[in-house]
């Protein structure tokens, strides 16, 4: 139903309003809740426990990113990237860097894709730590959050030492990376990785084969391939689904061709799936930084790019595999020092449609658990 | 009145069976002090349990490691503002955590927590403590009824349906342990101190007792009672990221506080329920097995070493305080507490004392077993959705707990036959 | 299901194994809380936190007024005033301004300055109680902004 069809429903003057219908109830869950992931407003049209309509309202975080860069140089709008998924801003990086570069025509070195690549999957881990303790918290469970943020800090502070920022990274430069591998960057990667194997064989005992867990998520939340196709979803609610779509693989950028990775998928699409889905790319980030540390190549790590970037008119889009699904940049340009136009294609908004889909029919306690494994975030939903 | 204060001392009964008023005030006193700074200590322990086990450290500025927390957090409750909502029932509304709290601790009327140590015994003490417990559910209902709001009035509704529930499932576990007691004598007893005592002339537990029917018995028991004190992973109505806040909602303040403490003494009253039925009540463990009077002196030494213990505990986190100006006074205050303890462990080492205290000693740690559990169930459980928590307590729990009350008594029969037979 | 599938399911063996973990994560050497400020983080190198200007060995400042930081920042808050040197023809910082509260500590302006001078030195604390405080000019850039230290 329409926006204007919800709303009049909800409006007592007008004739056919369900407000006052036997036993259906209009719940807020407003922007500030414990479990919707940021400000997110989600008006629910309940029967009892039973969802009956579901309606997001977003915007709570618009900061106006896209016309930000209009204003900005094509280097100097690098920092807001970050701001988009705040919990995965080197991958925001990355996206934005790509699709800058192909705009310019400059080839990356060898050394800095492989950087890029390390650094871009010690994101992907952390952002799937914040994924797996908040999704799990609004279960009830509430270590695993702490568990989550405990490994997750291992991977920050590699960040920190990296880039001198934990969060707001700003870690790629357009053409490369601007700072190289510090001292001792292989033995704290690596230790990383070794700590993470067994955090994660402690997260399948805690929770995956946990009775409760499998009764809360299975069955929950179930979307079919041909409905993710028509919403265009992407990312791990993709791959929960069934299908075998990753652009690491399908349209390999940043050396990640070099690499030999599998992608986990689901079977039944729902809840549960996601969450073995995200549980095993977690496994294969690791196999990938393992193998990109040892086969670091020595050589520069930023190709030569002028001062003040000019790139020629044109427009370009670049999508990345971002932990949330498909990120993507359009860019265009008019030749001069500022973009034209920067859109981003966030791949948490794309990904809010299916909350109708999914929680429509199922019961009240599920719909927190349904917006936890879509994984969004509301820097993304809003920019 | 100095004669019956004195002359109470030297019957071997609870003051309420022996009708002596001022020593039932004395007691009366007691448990309500007794338990009110356990409910405080609680505080302080699940969280500082459930920070250790989510690796963190818990309160740790307010006294030393946090000993003050409650104390702030009891004071901040009393200060705040008392709202009513505009179109609450205002009488309901008062009654409700006042009729929460009183049953929750009318229940601590028959706990035994040694032979001479209740307050009465009733020759019903269980069905009592189970009764008080079921009126708690009124005042669920009535908090959610007075608030006004239909989100509280869901939650309340919802958390009353769950402890009716569960309450069967308990009632029948209680049942086959009640049927327990009637082994060698030949008839059971419903009084609590009753059923103590006829662990003690069985020589077993009856946790362990026809094995494993008394596990599973007290299984059910412990996964009910759960449920009933709505903790997780029964915590729905309650949770924090849940929809619906619960009956609680609209409560602030010193209100919300004695729903806390009605909360927290209804864990202790079912888990001393759970002890005096299964673990053997106020009995040391091993009483047969490792008997004799050397091993009674050895074991009746365990209550003052456990406080020497904390007290070496003390002082050992006191050798590892941070020496800055301004951590003076929680390191002198852990010092403090450490001579304290240390004294009451020496205390308890006499005699006299450790006689009369063992059994109350024996009793809280097993009450204290149980709250750990509570604890670490809380810390590690997801939540079941209200569905499923109605289908487990229904569907599993009470066919299981039927299925035990028959093995009870078919195995007692059987017993009691062979026994007849070989006599 | 199998036999045994059904023995775990009757003995909950997986929620023993949960149980399991979180009682095994209770050891003292799993705490991972930093008492601050008893216990300070380590911070690196690059970390990027208070901005300072640095000065050679003799006390000069290292800046040669050019603005490229001013330039390069995205939010343009870096204001460089310089007056010519008679002498020297070369340019003379005299004011230096920057506006901390619009920072976003990016590191452009760190990148861009070629004389090595400008640098986000790795302070992180950098709370006021007013607002005045976060605009900084030359001398608490070269100097540091006072600040209290808490020791709890």
């Amino acid at each position: 139903m329409s926006d204007n069809q919800f709303y009049e429903s909800l409006d007592e003057t007008k004739p056919g309003h369900t407000f006052l219908d036997s036993n259906e109830l209009v719940l807020n869950m407003g922007p500030q809740h414990p479990s919707t992931h940021g400000v997110l407003r989600v008006i629910l049209k309940l029967d009892g426990e039973k969802v009956n309509g579901i309606e997001c309202v977003i915007g709570y975080l618009h900061r106006g990113i896209e016309k930000i860069a209009e204003n900005r140089t094509w280097a100097g709008f690098g920092p807001f990237v970050d701001r988009l998924d705040y919990t995965a801003a080197v991958s925001n990086s990355l996206g934005y860097c790509l699709a800058v570069e192909k705009l310019l025509g400059v080839e990356v070195p060898k050394r800095a894709q492989y950087l890029r690549v390390i650094l871009t999957e010690l994101c992907r881990l952390a952002s799937h730590q914040v994924w797996l303790g908040t999704h799990v918290l609004d279960i009830g469970a509430v270590t695993p959050l702490f568990y989550a943020f405990r490994d997750r800090e291992t991977i920050l502070s590699v960040f920190e030492k990296y880039c001198g920022a934990r969060l707001t990274t700003h870690a790629f430069r357009i053409g490369g990376c601007r700072w190289d591998a510090y001292d001792g960057f292989a033995k704290e990667v690596l230790k990383v990785c070794d700590d993470l194997g067994p955090m994660i064989d402690e997260y399948r005992d805690l929770i995956t084969g946990n009775r409760i867990w499998m009764q809360r998520t299975k069955d929950v939340g179930y979307i079919s391939v041909e409905d993710c196709m028509s919403f265009s979803i992407t990312g791990p609610v993709l791959r929960g689904s069934g299908v075998a779509w990753d652009l690491r693989k399908a349209q390999p950028y940043s050396s990640y061709e070099d690499f030999d990775f599998d992608i986990p998928i689901g079977t039944a699409g729902d809840t549960f799936d996601r969450y073995v889905v995200r549980v095993e790319e977690m496994r294969q980030s690791i196999r990938i930084i393992r193998q990109a540390m040892e086969g670091l190549p020595e050589g520069p790590i930023i190709a030569k790019v002028p001062k003040v970037l000019r790139p020629p008119a044109g427009e370009v889009y670049m999508s990345i595999e971002a932990p949330k699904g498909e990120l993507g940049y359009f860019m265009v340009s008019d030749g001069g020092p500022q973009p034209y136009r920067v859109r981003v294609r966030p791949p948490s908004f794309i990904n809010l449609q299916a909350l109708e889909k999914m929680a429509v029919g199922s019961l009240v306690a599920d719909v927190v658990a349904i917006i936890g494994t879509l994984d969004i975030v509301l820097g993304e939903v809003d920019r | 009145m100095i004669q019956s204060f004195l002359g109470y001392l030297h019957s071997g009964v609870t003051p309420g069976e022996a009708g002596n008023l001022i020593w039932i005030a004395i007691y009366v006193l007691l448990v309500f002090a007794g338990i009110s700074v356990g409910v405080m200590f609680m505080n302080w322990f699940e969280r500082k349990i459930m920070a250790h086990m989510q690796v963190r450290l818990g309160p740790m500025r307010v006294g030393p490691h946090g000993l003050l927390q409650p104390i702030a957090d009891a004071l901040k409750l009393i200060i705040k503002e008392d709202l009513m909502p505009s179109n609450a029932d205002k009488l309901v509304f008062w009654f409700a955590p006042v009729c929460v709290v009183m049953t929750a601790f009318c229940a601590f009327i028959v706990v035994p927590f040694g032979r001479t140590h209740a307050i009465t015994d009733m020759n019903i003490g269980v069905v009592f403590m189970l009764g008080v417990s079921s009126l708690g559910v009124l005042g669920v209902i009535m908090a959610g009824w007075a608030s006004n709001s239909h989100y509280p009035l869901m939650g309340s509704l919802r958390s009353g349906a769950q402890m009716v529930s569960y309450e069967v499932a308990m009632s029948m576990a209680v049942v086959s342990a009640v049927m327990m007691t009637s082994m060698v004598t030949g008839t059971g007893t419903l009084s609590m101190i009753g059923i103590v005592e006829a662990q003690m002339q069985q020589h077993i537990w009856f946790a362990f007792s026809f094995f494993p029917v008394g596990l599973i018995a007290l299984s059910v028991f412990t996964i009910a009672m759960v449920a009933e004190t709505n903790r997780a992973p029964f915590d729905l109505p309650e949770a924090e990221s849940e929809l619906v806040a619960g009956f609680m909602t609209e409560y602030s303040g010193f209100r919300w506080s004695l729903f806390f403490l009605a909360e927290y003494t209804s864990m202790m009253a079912v888990s001393a329920m759970a002890t005096t039925l299964w673990l053997g009540g106020w009995l040391r463990p091993f009483p047969n097995l490792l008997g004799g009077r050397n091993w009674d002196v050895a074991f009746s030494l365990v209550p003052g070493l456990t406080f020497a213990a904390l007290a070496l505990i003390c002082f050992f986190t006191y050798t590892r305080m941070p020496r800055i100006r301004a951590m003076r006074g929680d390191t002198a205050g852990l010092a403090v507490l450490g001579c304290l303890l240390g004294a009451v462990g020496v205390v308890m080492l006499l005699p006299a004392v450790r006689i009369r205290v063992q059994d109350i000693f024996w009793f809280t740690l097993k009450v204290a077993f149980f709250m750990y559990f509570y604890v670490w169930g809380r810390t590690t459980f997801p939540r079941y959705r209200f569905d499923q928590l109605m289908k487990i307590g229904w569907k599993v729990l009470l066919p299981i707990s039927i299925g035990v009350v028959i093995l009870t008594a078919l195995i007692g029969v059987r017993q009691e036959l062979f026994a007849l037979v070989w006599r | 299901m199998s036999f045994v599938e059904l023995l775990k399911k009757v003995f909950m063996v997986d929620l023993l194994k949960g149980l399991f973990v979180t009682f095994r994560h209770q050891h003292p050497d799993n705490l991972v809380t930093e008492q601050y400020p008893q216990e300070r983080p380590v911070i690196s190198d690059r970390f990027r936190g208070q901005p300072r200007l640095k000065k050679d060995a003799n006390g000069k400042t290292l800046c040669t007024a050019c603005g490229a930081c001013a330039l390069a920042c995205p939010e343009k808050l870096i204001k460089v005033s310089s007056l010519r040197d008679p002498e020297t023809k070369k340019k003379v910082l005299t004011e230096f301004d920057y506006d901390l509260s619009r920072c976003m500590f990016c590191g452009l302006c760190e990148e861009a300055c070629p004389s090595n001078c400008l640098e986000l030195s790795p302070d992180y604390e950098l709370a006021l109680y007013t607002r005045e405080g976060m605009e900084l000019d030359r001398q608490h850039l070269e100097d540091g902004t006072p600040r209290k230290v808490y020791d709890r």
